[in-house]
């Protein structure tokens, strides 16, 4: 029997592996012995254990890269790109609601009564988050604050940026996905010379 | 005789004093928070005196009362007010306090005046105490700063900035530690016992633990300030992005799909989810197989059903009759089990109703066979009809008679339900 069955499994069905979501299975891949014997058994499937630059998350790469490979991935990476902005702004909107100093990081809990209260309170708030609400990758029809943070937490948890610990309460935790969106941002970024200001000179623009 | 007096006297004025503070409290506490004394609130006679007792001061006549840089210092300390407290390392003069007063304690015992070497005795003991106490004060503070992450300030770049500040404290805490030489306490102390025990064993131990302390701090204060940059660094990111996006709708990044060398980050392998089915070819599982039949709970109609046919009072059957009906029955099976071949082929996967009766091997009669299929079918409750697709493949009878003949079935299963 393969020592890593339900581990492998995980992966091949296209999760991400964190810390947070399953600490038992990232320890276990944080070893180069354990991802080279997983890498042995994927090869006939032509795939690998692939990590974020800093091992917060792993997932499943393609092991060679065929041309229809490369053309599922260049879609993929469009479906990413529409997800986005959408993507982008909810972090901004939570970290402004729930008055946090950074971006949302993998670990933060997100109590959802917490969130809409906050949010209610705040009328810019309350209108970008309905519009974000709104917005095709959420795709909610509700008019009520409540539902529409319900739907979007839950397309959320579905794309694997956060895990409800309980499913019959409303607290979620921000997963390693969050941090594989914002490499990717960087990677976007150096890649095609954004003017996207990383230092803090011109932070007085976003504060 | 005349210290005693003069011990009397400072007795007095520092207890009225004290008692001033304690009475004008909430005024002078209002004071600190609000950077001004309210002037009006008390009579003059009362404003003159906490002006008097060193307890006010108007440092430009443009401006109100404040309160003494000490007392409000005094305030920071009492309530650890992270952000007005302020650690003083001024250990030079300190030092120098010491070793004047060791010096005079020396002299005075060389003199025999031995209740003159026992006050400075007392006095350096104080500065020696003093001394320490100011860096356990200034540890405790920063401790203080870092475990509660500067929540005295709200914004990150405020936190950052105390940190920075916090560092360049931490810088003259150690330096101030340098100041202070083993052995010229060693020196200083001479043969003298009671020295020794302060200046070299007490002292010493007490600010190698302060070094420790202090070192400890600063790799925190580090760590944080990393923290705090990297969270910052985030933020930026995303507000930048997003508004970069926002700008330019028609954002579309470089085709990075057909690089040579592709980064990890886009190369996420599509889904696979190993499918698995009950398989009862290996004997060795039989058993574990009619276990898990035994716990498929029935569903309702079934049950129903079944408890229908046990209910139900059963005609006497002979002859030809008798073996049409088990005939019937056994059709009524076959079609059952070509409804589950259906299920097992899987979701929106067509299998044709002639096909499965050529493969199965079965001696029904095409019509017949494709007549008990669409029975079976009008048959079913309708949310249960609603999980098949049922498809005719008809042609006209001839070229001049249109009535459509039915010559073969496709049976489709749609798992949500769509028709």
């Amino acid at each position: 029997m393969m020592p890593y069955g339900s581990l492998v499994e995980y992966l091949l069905s296209g999760q991400f592996v964190c810390e947070v979501t399953a600490p038992e299975m990232h320890q276990k891949l944080a070893q180069d012995d354990v991802r080279n014997v997983i890498d042995e058994y994927l090869r006939p499937l032509n795939r690998r254990v692939a990590q974020s630059e800093d091992g917060a998350v792993y997932f499943l790469a393609w092991n060679e890269l065929t041309p229809e490979i490369r053309e599922q991935l260049k879609q993929q990476f469009s479906t990413t790109m529409h997800a986005l902005l959408p993507l982008l702004d909810w972090m901004q909107i939570v970290q402004e609601s729930l008055g946090k100093d950074g971006t949302i990081a993998p670990g933060d809990t997100i109590k959802l009564h917490e969130f809409v209260q906050k949010t209610e309170d705040h009328q810019g708030l309350r209108q970008r988050f309905g519009q974000l609400a709104a917005d095709k990758f959420f795709n909610s029809q509700a008019e009520q604050l409540d539902a529409q943070a319900k739907t979007v937490f839950k397309r959320l948890k579905e794309h694997g940026y956060l895990t409800q610990p309980h499913a019959d309460r409303q607290y979620y935790i921000a997963t390693g996905k969050v941090d594989y969106l914002i490499e990717l941002v960087r990677f976007i970024k150096d890649e095609e010379n954004l003017p996207v200001e990383e230092s803090s000179t011109q932070e007085e623009l976003w504060s | 005789m005349s210290s005693g007096l003069q011990n009397q006297k400072m007795l007095e004025l520092g207890g009225e004093r004290l008692k001033l503070l304690g009475n004008h409290a909430e005024l002078l506490m209002d004071a600190y928070i609000r950077g001004e004394f309210d002037e009006a609130a008390v009579g003059e006679r009362v404003l003159q005196k906490l002006i008097q007792a060193r307890i006010l001061w108007r440092p430009d006549d443009a401006y109100g009362l404040k309160l003494r840089p000490q007392i409000a210092n005094m305030i920071a300390g009492l309530i650890a007010d992270e952000s007005r407290r302020q650690a003083h390392a001024d250990v030079s003069g300190e030092l120098d306090r010491i070793e004047a007063t060791a010096i005079s304690y020396t002299e005075a015992q060389h003199k025999g005046n031995y209740s003159y070497a026992d006050l400075q005795l007392q006095l350096l003991t104080e500065a020696v105490y003093d001394l320490t106490g100011q860096f356990e004060e200034a540890i405790d503070s920063l401790w203080q700063r870092l475990n509660s992450h500067f929540g005295f300030v709200a914004s990150l770049t405020d936190k950052i900035r105390e940190n920075e500040l916090a560092h360049k404290q931490i810088h003259r805490l150690l330096e101030g530690l340098e100041l202070v030489r083993v052995d010229e306490m060693i020196t200083l102390a001479g043969t003298s016992s009671e020295l020794r025990k302060l200046l070299v064993v007490y002292l010493n131990q007490k600010l190698s633990v302060h070094h420790a302390s202090l070192l400890a701090v600063q790799e925190r204060m580090t760590e944080l300030l990393t923290r705090f940059r990297a969270q910052q660094e985030r933020s930026l990111l995303v507000a930048g992005m997003a508004a970069y996006l926002r700008q330019h709708p028609d954002f579309e990044p470089g085709d990075y799909s057909w690089r040579a060398s592709l980064p990890d980050l886009l190369n996420q392998a599509k889904p696979l989810v190993p499918a698995v089915s009950v398989a009862i070819d290996r004997a060795t599982d039989a058993e574990a197989m009619a276990e898990l039949v035994n716990e498929t709970p029935v569903r309702p109609t079934r049950i129903k059903r079944l408890q229908e046919v046990r209910t139900k009072p059963t005609a006497i059957a002979h002859g030809e009759t008798a073996a049409l009906q088990v005939k019937q029955e056994r059709l009524k099976q076959d079609v059952e089990s070509f409804y589950l071949s259906v299920l097992a082929a899987g979701k929106g996967k067509p299998v044709r109703a002639l096909d499965y009766l050529a493969q199965q091997g079965l001696d029904w009669d095409g019509e017949i066979w494709l007549y008990q299929v669409i029975s079976e079918y009008q048959g079913l409750p309708i949310e249960e009809r609603k999980l098949f697709r049922l498809t005719y493949s008809e042609t006209p009878m001839s070229y001049f008679n249109q009535v459509q003949l039915v010559k073969d079935i496709e049976l489709q299963f749609m798992a949500d339900g769509a028709q």
